[in-house]
C-alpha cells in the first residue's frame, strides 16, 4: 500500500499562544544536530519500510523553513536514498511567510519541494495580533508573490477563524483576499482552544473570551460559500482545493494508509499499530545519537478502535460511510434532521453535519 | 439499687454553642466519673457526626456519683437533642427527668430553641434551675442575661446561678443546687414494672440497646419483658448504666436510669416513648402516658447518581433504618432520575444527616429532589395523602388541599425586627404575637406553612439578622391552602423530579425562576429545546436552549489520530452520564444544581 513520510521540525521563531504543537522557540542552536539526527533516524527506520512505495513526503512543524535550504535538501535526498519514494510523489513543505524569500523558495523547489503550505492565518492585522502571529498581512502577499516568482504552481494557504476580535465581516475580507491570491489549496481551521496553551489558560482564568461556536459556525458557512464560488472543492472538513490539488499526504492520514513520522514527537501508523516519537527535542537527539529508534509510545488498535477511526475519518473526508454500517432508524433520524445526506449508497455529512461531526460519529459508531 | 431519696435525674437545656458539652465535661470531672488521663473534650458526644456538627443527635444518660454531707448521691444526667427536628425525642428525654438546668450563654442571651425546650420542660413539670454560662468571657453580660432568665423563669435574680464550663467556676455550687432543688423521683419497688424507653441505639454486636428510665418496680437482668406499644415480648439480656462507659448492673430500681440490651435486631420494635413492663400477671395495667409514633414532616426523593447503585442504596437505607426509627422510605421511580426512594424525615436536619451518612458511611453519590411537605388532598369523601409533588392531583380535580402549618418562635435583636417580619410576611406568615424580652430583644410568634420553612427559611433568617435571630417551631396541624402543582417540561416532556407544589400566588414566579435556571444548565442539543413551566395545561414561563451548531475538532494534528479518537471516547463516556428526558440529554450536574434548595428558584436574593 502506498505510504507517506512526515518529517517534524520543532523550531519556531516565536511561540503562538494558541498552538499546542510540539514546537519551540530559542532552540536554533540545536538545528544542525537535529538535521543530522533526522538523517540518522531515516537510516534506522528505513529497513522496516522495505518495499513500501512512498507517495508523499511532508515537512511540517514547527516551522521547517527556519532550517537552511541546504539542510532541508539533505533530508529529502536522504529519504529518496533510503526509501522507495515514487517519481510523482507529492512533496510538501510548510512555511511561515516571514521565513521565505524568492531565492530560498527557488532552492527548495529545485530540491524537489513542489508543494508549499503557508500559514497565512488571517489578513486582518488585529486577528493576527490576537493569534500572536509575528507576520502581517503584507508578508503573506509578499511570500505568495515570491512563491509564484520562484515557480511554485502548488501553494496552499492555512487560515484560522474565530479568534478574539474577528467578526464575520473581517473573516469575509480574509477569505476574499485569499481567493484573490489564487492559491491551489486552502485550509481553514476553526480556532480550537487547547487547555495546555497560554490562550487556554487565559480563557480558563476568564482573562479572554472563549471563541463563540455559533459565530464559528457562521464563519464556516461563509468559507464553504465563498470558496465554492471561487472554484475550490470542499474535500475535508477544513480543506478545499482546486481540481487535482487535494493534499495527497493528508488524505493518507484520513484514508488510514500507512505513514512514518520522523523527528521529535512525530506519529507513525501501520496496520494495527500507532506509535510516536519522544516529544522533547533534546531527548529525541539523545536517543537517535545513541543509535536507537526514539519511540516514546505505541498502541495496538482493537477492531473497535479501528472501526471508530474508520467512521470518523471517512466522515471527515466527505467520502462518507456505507449506509449498511448503520441502523436504518439511526440513519433516518439524521437524514431527516439534515445532518446526513445519501450519495451512492453512502451516508455523507451535510454542511451542517460536518460542524456536528463529533455528535454524528458518536451516534453512528457508538 | 439506690434509694429514690438519693437519686436526682436532670437534663441540661441549652442552645447550640452555649456550652452544654463543656459543662458536662466539668460534671464528669468533679464526680470522678472519668479518670483524668481518659478525659477528652466533649466526652459524651460519641458519634463522629455529632462532634463535627457541634450538636447532639442521640440522647445519652450518664450516671454520676457525688458525695456530699456524708451522703452518696446518684445523679443521672440525661442529654437531650437540641434541634427542632427532634422535639418528640426531647419530650421523652424530659419525661425521664425531674429537673432541668436551663443553661444560657451570658454573652448571647436566650435563644428560640432554648425557649421552646424550656416550655416543654415546664409543661412536663420539671423543676427549672436557671444557670448562666461562660461568665469568664469578656463579652459576657451576666447582669442583663440574668435579668432575662429571672423574668422568664419567674424567680429572683439572685436565684440564677453563674458558672464557667471552661474554668469550672461555680460548677460545685451547681451540683449542690441540683441535689437541693431537684426533687427525688417517686415510685415504688413493689408496684408492677413500668419503665420508659426514651431513646434507643443499634449496636452491631448486641442488637438494639434501649435507654430506659424506671418509673415503678424493678427491672432485672434476664427478666422477661413486654413492650406495650410494640406488643413485643423479649428478655433483658443485660441491664446497665453509663458511668459513663457501659457498666452492667443486676437491676435498675425506681427512679434509676440506664440501658437494656434487648437482643432484638430491629430498632422499630424498641420505640421511643414506649413502656416496658413484665410479662404475665406482673404486667402493669396502664402504660406510661405520651407515646407517639414518629411522623415524618419532610419528604425527598433520593436517587443514586449511578443507576447501578440502586441495590446499594436500598441496602444502605435498610441498615440506617436499624438505628434510626424515624426514617421511613418507599421505592420511587422517576422518569428523569430512574429508580430510587421517597424518604420521610423528621425535618431538614434529619434529612441532611441521613444523606450525609449515606454518602459518608456507604460511599454513595446521591441526587436528592427538593424537599417537600406532606399534602392532604380532599376529593369527595376521601383524603389522599401526597408525599411527592409529581403525584399531586391536577388542579380542578379535587375539592381542597391542606398543608401542614407550624407555630414558629423567633427571637431577634430588635434592630433586625423589620427584616424578620418582612421575611415571615413574604412566606405567607400570620403573626400570632410579639413581646419584648428586653429593650433590645424581641420574641415573635408566627403561624407559617411548613413548606415555606423548608425553603431555606433558616438561612434567610440568619442572613437578614446578621446571624443573631434564632428559630424554633412546633406542629400546628393542617390548614386548607391555595396550592397548585407546577410542572417543568423539557421539549414538551414533563420532568417529574422538577415538579413542585407551590402557593398559587407564587406559582408563576417559581416556574419562571426554575425555567431561567434550567436554561443555564441544560446543554445545547442537536435541536432547539423548549423549557416550559406549566400549571395544569397553562404555560406560565418559557425559554429556549438553541440547537448547538458546532461540535467538531478542526484539525487532526500531524497524523495524531490517537488523540482525536481518545477525545471522542471521552465524549462518549460523558454522554453515558447523561440522563435522557424524552429526547433531551440532561447532565447529572444540571439535576443537582436545579434541585439545590439554597438557591431556590423564585426567591428574591
Amino acid at each position: 500500500m502506498s505510504a507517506g513520510i512526515y518529517v517534524h521540525v520543532p523550531f519556531c521563531l516565536t511561540r503562538c499562544g494558541y498552538c499546542d504543537f510540539n514546537a519551540y522557540a530559542g532552540l536554533d542552536h540545536l538545528a544542525s544536530r537535529y538535521v543530522r539526527a533526522l538523517l540518522a533516524e531515516a537510516a534506522l527506520a528505513a529497513p522496516g519500510w522495505d518495499g513500501e512505495a512512498v507517495v508523499s513526503v511532508f515537512l511540517g512543524g514547527g516551522t521547517p523553513t527556519t532550517l537552511e535550504a541546504a539542510d532541508l535538501t539533505s533530508v529529502l535526498v536522504r529519504l529518496r536514498d533510503r526509501f522507495d519514494v515514487t517519481q510523482d510523489a507529492e512533496v510538501t513543505i510548510e512555511a511561515n511567510p516571514d521565513t521565505v524569500d524568492a531565492p530560498k523558495l527557488g532552492a527548495l523547489l529545485d530540491a524537489g519541494f513542489e508543494r508549499l503550505s503557508m500559514g497565512a492565518q488571517s489578513f486582518d492585522t488585529a486577528v493576527l495580533a490576537s493569534l500572536e502571529r509575528v507576520h502581517g498581512p503584507d508578508s503573506v502577499r509578499r511570500a505568495m508573490g515570491a512563491a509564484r516568482e520562484a515557480g511554485y504552481a502548488n501553494v496552499s494557504l492555512d487560515l484560522i477563524y474565530g479568534a478574539e476580535g474577528e467578526t464575520l465581516a473581517s473573516w469575509e475580507r480574509t477569505l476574499r483576499e485569499t481567493v484573490a491570491l489564487a492559491p491551489e489549496h486552502v485550509s481553514a481551521y476553526a480556532l480550537t482552544v487547547e487547555p495546555s496553551t497560554p490562550l487556554g489558560r487565559q480563557i480558563a482564568l476568564g482573562a479572554r473570551p472563549s471563541p463563540d461556536p455559533d459565530l464559528q459556525a457562521d464563519m464556516f458557512g461563509l468559507a464553504c460559500e465563498l470558496l465554492a464560488e471561487a472554484g475550490y472543492a470542499h474535500y475535508e472538513i477544513s480543506n478545499w482545493a482546486k481540481p487535482g490539488f487535494a493534499c495527497r499526504h493528508n488524505l493518507g492520514y484520513w484514508e488510514r494508509r500507512p505513514y512514518l513520522g520522523l523527528g521529535a514527537g512525530a506519529h507513525s501508523y501501520r496496520e494495527d499499530r500507532r506509535w510516536w516519537n519522544v516529544r522533547p527535542p533534546e531527548e529525541y537527539l539523545r536517543q537517535v545519537e545513541a543509535g536507537t529508534l526514539p519511540v516514546g509510545g505505541e498502541e495496538r488498535l482493537e477492531p473497535s478502535d479501528a472501526y471508530l477511526e474508520e467512521v470518523f475519518l471517512r466522515l471527515r473526508i466527505l467520502e462518507g460511510i456505507p449506509a449498511s454500517w448503520v441502523e436504518p432508524q439511526t440513519a433516518e433520524q439524521f437524514l431527516e434532521s439534515g445532518l446526513l445526506r445519501e450519495a451512492d449508497g453512502a451516508l455523507v455529512p451535510t454542511e451542517r453535519g460536518m460542524l456536528l461531526l463529533n455528535e454524528l460519529v458518536l451516534a453512528l459508531a457508538g | 439499687m439506690t434509694d429514690t431519696s438519693r437519686i436526682r435525674n436532670f437534663c441540661i437545656i441549652a442552645h447550640i454553642d452555649h456550652g452544654k458539652s463543656t459543662l458536662a465535661d466539668r460534671l464528669l470531672e468533679l464526680t470522678h466519673a472519668v479518670a483524668d488521663r481518659d478525659m477528652r473534650e466533649q466526652y459524651l458526644d460519641k458519634m463522629d457526626l455529632e462532634r463535627e456538627r457541634g450538636i447532639t443527635i442521640k440522647a445519652q444518660a450518664v450516671r454520676l456519683t457525688h458525695q456530699t454531707d456524708g451522703q452518696t448521691y446518684e445523679l443521672n444526667l440525661i442529654d437531650t437533642p437540641g434541634h427542632v427536628d427532634f422535639t418528640y425525642e426531647v419530650s421523652r428525654s424530659l419525661a425521664a427527668c425531674e429537673g432541668a438546668v436551663l443553661l444560657v450563654d451570658a454573652a448571647q442571651g436566650i435563644e428560640a430553641q432554648t425557649l421552646a425546650n424550656y416550655h416543654l420542660a415546664r409543661d412536663a413539670g420539671l423543676v427549672i434551675l436557671p444557670v448562666l454560662n461562660k461568665i469568664d468571657l469578656p463579652a459576657a453580660d451576666p447582669e442583663g442575661t440574668a435579668a432575662e432568665l429571672a423574668e422568664l423563669v419567674g424567680c429572683e435574680r439572685a436565684d440564677v446561678l453563674a458558672v464557667s464550663g471552661k474554668t469550672g467556676e461555680g460548677v460545685t455550687a451547681l451540683l449542690a443546687t441540683i441535689i437541693a432543688k431537684v426533687p427525688p423521683p417517686e415510685g415504688s419497688r413493689s408496684d408492677p414494672l413500668r419503665a420508659l424507653i426514651f431513646d434507643s441505639t443499634f449496636d452491631a454486636y448486641r442488637g438494639v440497646i434501649a435507654y430506659v428510665r424506671v418509673k415503678d418496680g424493678v427491672l432485672r437482668t434476664r427478666a422477661r419483658l413486654h413492650a406495650v406499644a410494640a406488643r413485643m415480648d423479649w428478655e433483658a439480656e443485660e441491664a446497665g448504666v453509663f458511668a459513663p462507659e457501659a457498666t452492667p448492673v443486676p437491676d435498675l430500681g425506681p427512679g434509676e436510669v440506664g440501658y437494656l440490651v434487648t437482643g432484638l435486631k430491629d430498632v422499630h420494635l424498641v420505640k421511643v416513648g414506649d413502656t416496658i413492663t413484665s410479662q404475665g400477671r406482673d404486667r402493669a395495667h396502664e402504660p406510661l402516658p405520651g407515646y407517639r409514633e414518629p411522623t415524618p414532616m419532610v419528604w425527598s426523593g433520593l436517587f443514586p447518581a449511578e443507576g447501578g447503585d440502586y441495590g446499594a442504596l436500598r441496602d444502605a437505607l435498610d441498615k440506617l433504618k436499624l438505628n434510626d426509627a424515624a426514617l421511613v422510605f418507599e421505592p420511587e421511580t422517576s422518569m428523569a432520575l430512574g429508580f430510587g426512594f421517597r424518604c420521610g424525615f423528621l425535618g431538614l436536619l434529619h434529612m441532611d444527616i441521613v444523606k450525609e451518612r449515606l454518602e459518608r458511611e456507604f460511599g454513595l453519590e446521591l441526587i436528592a429532589t427538593a424537599p417537600n411537605v406532606e399534602f392532604h388532598v380532599a376529593r369527595g369523601d376521601e383524603t389522599i395523602v401526597v408525599h411527592n409533588p409529581s403525584e399531586m392531583l391536577t388542579a380542578g380535580t379535587y375539592d381542597r388541599v391542606e398543608e401542614p402549618m407550624v407555630l414558629a418562635t423567633i427571637i431577634t435583636p430588635s434592630d433586625h425586627l423589620g427584616a424578620v417580619l418582612e421575611l415571615c410576611q413574604g412566606r405567607r406568615g400570620e403573626m400570632v404575637d410579639m413581646k419584648y424580652l428586653s429593650t433590645t430583644r424581641v420574641e415573635v410568634h408566627y403561624k407559617l406553612p411548613l413548606a415555606e420553612i423548608i425553603f431555606d427559611f433558616f438561612d434567610q433568617l440568619k442572613s437578614r439578622s446578621r446571624g443573631y435571630a434564632s428559630l424554633d417551631y412546633e406542629s400546628w396541624g393542617y390548614e386548607a391552602s391555595e396550592l397548585v402543582r407546577v410542572d417543568v417540561l423539557l421539549h414538551g416532556e414533563s420532568v417529574d423530579a422538577f415538579s413542585s407544589v407551590v402557593h398559587r400566588e407564587k406559582a408563576a414566579s417559581y416556574g419562571r425562576g426554575m425555567v431561567e435556571r434550567l436554561k443555564e444548565l441544560i446543554p445545547r442539543q442537536l435541536f432547539d429545546v423548549a423549557i416550559q413551566a406549566s400549571i395544569g395545561s397553562r404555560i406560565v414561563a418559557r425559554e429556549t436552549v438553541k440547537a448547538k451548531r458546532k461540535d467538531v475538532l478542526a484539525k487532526c494534528y500531524g497524523g495524531d489520530i490517537t488523540r482525536k479518537r481518545k477525545l471522542l471516547e471521552q465524549q462518549k463516556k460523558g454522554k453515558a452520564r447523561l440522563r435522557r428526558v424524552g429526547r433531551v440529554d440532561v447532565p447529572q450536574e444540571a439535576f443537582i444544581a436545579a434541585l439545590r434548595v439554597d438557591q431556590k428558584a423564585g426567591e428574591k436574593k
